[in-house]
């Protein structure tokens, strides 16, 4: 393949990467080869990254808060605290973490970016047998930036992982999960709720690779979505020969606030195996007109109904928070973030 | 206190054709007096409760609302609320996700607020749902619950009354209350409609069916055929119509 002629944000970013290892040097060899990713990309059908990247012509910088370094290893029973800021211009940082054997942890990442960012940030995550990682992402103060934060994870046998990402969009945000899941009693769940304001477009895309047999996978992604705003859900379930008996759920479920609002989603499974449990749902649609009337009628009036029927939506994969502080705080955000667009 | 003047409405259906449902109806309740509407299927009883609660999709296109002296025809359904308008739906919604004692202490909040009152504090909201929630066996473990949400028929009905006893409008509109209950439902129900009656609330019993009028009586019976109020009497009026049928008045209207 012949080498594109990169946009200023992509000479930017290649640039700014002169010399990295490990992934970021991957990014930086994929954004020589192939330039930031397009529509024509099938992974990126919906989200236009180079498109998205058009106005931005530097380099930025990614500010990391809460890692005292680039390898965690954080103890049993520890929470940690990662705050993920992305600049104006183009950046990228990353980190590995390790949960050792038998430990259990807590990892919540806090995701910001300025205007005119083209910030991506990425974890290599390891969870080890008998481990447990419980993982919140909150993606809350993106005013007009793009912002790329993905995972690998490694998932061992006898070991949990549950992500909780909650997201209020961006120009351009997208959050991306890959999960090697080795089955044999190993359970993930990857959950997630995003609710988007006008203009505002996020890609949750998962994928969930199961090798070994008796992997459990769970996933509960709900969604709502303002006029000229656009949400992408992609889900996908791999399911090699090896991983008989494993039981996938996928359910997505979204929410047009508004004819204009755009939501597009692609369940896929991939099942090579023949005594599984796999399945997907989809469902896209609109607030209950007569719930809505039903609440006036009792006095409740209309913007405060439907920020109470929309929550009242969105609100159930924040269920699956352990932490009660935790989840109070992701339920007022989302309380908070829709009196400030209804 | 309730006057209904001439009322026209039309109604949007699903596939956007528009339709006629009443056609001037003409109604005053005073204030203290239980009236009933009487009408076979399709004669635009609920139509009625939702074009004089405000429900979107009817359209009032001829006539007037009048409540406590002020015209209401183009008020929002919560403004009508606040006001003290209350509708016992035929078939209360359900919302899941939003807790009952919740939703009732936002509406009495809301419509409090609406009418310039302070709002009711957590303790006092519970001592008052508590309270009310007896009166109707209404357990306290059943309003922790999503509203309405894998209820039985009776339980949602009571629900509508406690809502009612809670949030004390000074107008109730029971559409169909009787559908869906037994006899024992029926009397809990009609036991919680009958202490609303007071000098200072009226109330308009939407029904099919006599049965409903042995437990709350009414002072006048309205027959409603092809969108008209086609005959007005006494409580016997229900009686002949039990006994009759609606087919004369059916052939009257049209």
């Amino acid at each position: 393949m012949g080498v594109i002629k990169p946009i200023a944000a992509e000479t930017a970013l290649i640039d700014t990467l002169d010399g990295a290892t490990g992934w970021l040097a991957q990014l930086r060899e994929a954004t020589r080869m192939q330039g930031l990713p397009t529509r024509r990309h099938e992974m990126w059908k919906w989200s236009d990254l180079r498109r998205a990247a058009s106005e931005i012509t530097s380099a930025g910088k990614i500010t990391l808060t809460g890692a005292a370094s680039d390898a965690l290893e954080p103890a049993d029973g520890e929470t940690v605290e990662l705050g993920v800021s992305a600049s104006a211009g183009a950046s990228a940082a990353a980190l590995s973490l390790v949960v050792k054997s038998g430990r259990s942890v807590t990892l919540v990442e806090r995701y910001s970016c300025d205007a005119g960012s083209l910030g991506n940030f990425h974890l290599d995550i390891t969870i080890e047998d008998g481990a447990r990682l419980e993982r919140i992402c909150i993606q809350d103060e993106a005013e007009r930036g793009v912002l790329i934060a993905s995972s690998s994870i490694e998932l061992a046998v006898n070991a949990k992982l549950t992500q909780i990402a909650l997201s209020f969009g961006g120009k351009l945000m997208r959050h991306e999960t890959h999960v090697a899941h080795a089955g044999e009693h190993s359970e993930a769940n990857l959950h997630g709720v995003y609710l988007l304001d006008e203009g505002r477009h996020n890609d949750y895309t998962t994928s969930v690779h199961h090798t070994g047999p008796g992997g459990i996978t769970r996933q509960l992604v709900k969604g709502a979505v303002a006029a000229h705003a656009r949400g992408v859900f992609q889900g996908k379930f791999k399911v090699d020969r090896a991983a008989q008996l494993t039981d996938a759920k996928m359910t997505h479920r979204a929410l047009m606030l508004d004819e204009r609002a755009e939501i597009d989603a692609k369940p896929e499974l991939e099942i090579y195996a023949d005594n599984v449990q796999c399945a997907h749902g989809n469902a896209i649609g609109t607030l209950d007109e007569t719930a809505l009337f039903y609440m006036r009628q009792r006095g409740i009036p209309l913007v405060q109904a439907r920020a109470l029927l929309i929550e009242s939506y969105l609100a159930e994969p924040l269920d699956f928070v352990t932490d009660e502080a935790l989840r109070d705080e992701l339920r007022a955000r989302l309380q908070q973030r829709l009196r400030a667009i209804s | 206190m309730l006057k209904i003047n001439n009322l026209h409405c039309k109604v949007e259906a699903q596939d956007g054709a528009e339709k006629f449902i009443l056609n001037g109806i003409s109604l005053e309740v005073p204030a203290g007096e239980v009236h009933a509407i009487m009408g076979p299927n399709g004669s635009g009883k609920s139509t009625l409760s939702y074009a004089v609660t405000g429900r979107d999709g009817y359209e009032v296109t001829e006539g007037s609302i009048v409540f406590n002296g002020e015209e209401i025809g183009e008020m929002a359904p919560e403004e009508r609320a606040s006001r003290g308008l209350y509708l016992s739906f035929q078939y209360p919604v359900e919302i899941p996700g939003v807790p009952t004692l919740i939703f009732l202490k936002e509406a009495l909040n809301a419509q409090r607020t609406a009418r310039g009152e302070a709002e009711i504090t957590a303790p006092e909201f519970m001592k008052l749902a508590r309270e009310k929630a007896k009166q109707l066996s209404i357990s306290m473990d059943m309003l922790k619950r999503p509203v309405n949400v894998g209820f039985s028929g009776g339980e949602k009905k009571r629900l509508e009354i406690l809502q009612a006893l809670i949030l004390e409008p000074k107008f109730l509109i029971l559409d169909e209350t009787d559908s869906g209950l037994d006899i024992d439902a029926l009397k809990v129900v009609a036991d919680g409609v009958n202490t609303l009656r007071a000098p200072d609330r009226g109330m308009l019993v939407i029904t099919h069916y006599q049965r409903l009028l042995d437990y709350i009586k009414p002072d006048v019976v309205h027959i409603l055929a092809a969108g008209r109020i086609v005959k007005s009497g006494g409580p016997e009026l229900a009686h002949e119509l039990e006994a009759e049928g609606y087919d004369k008045y059916i052939g009257e209207a049209a």
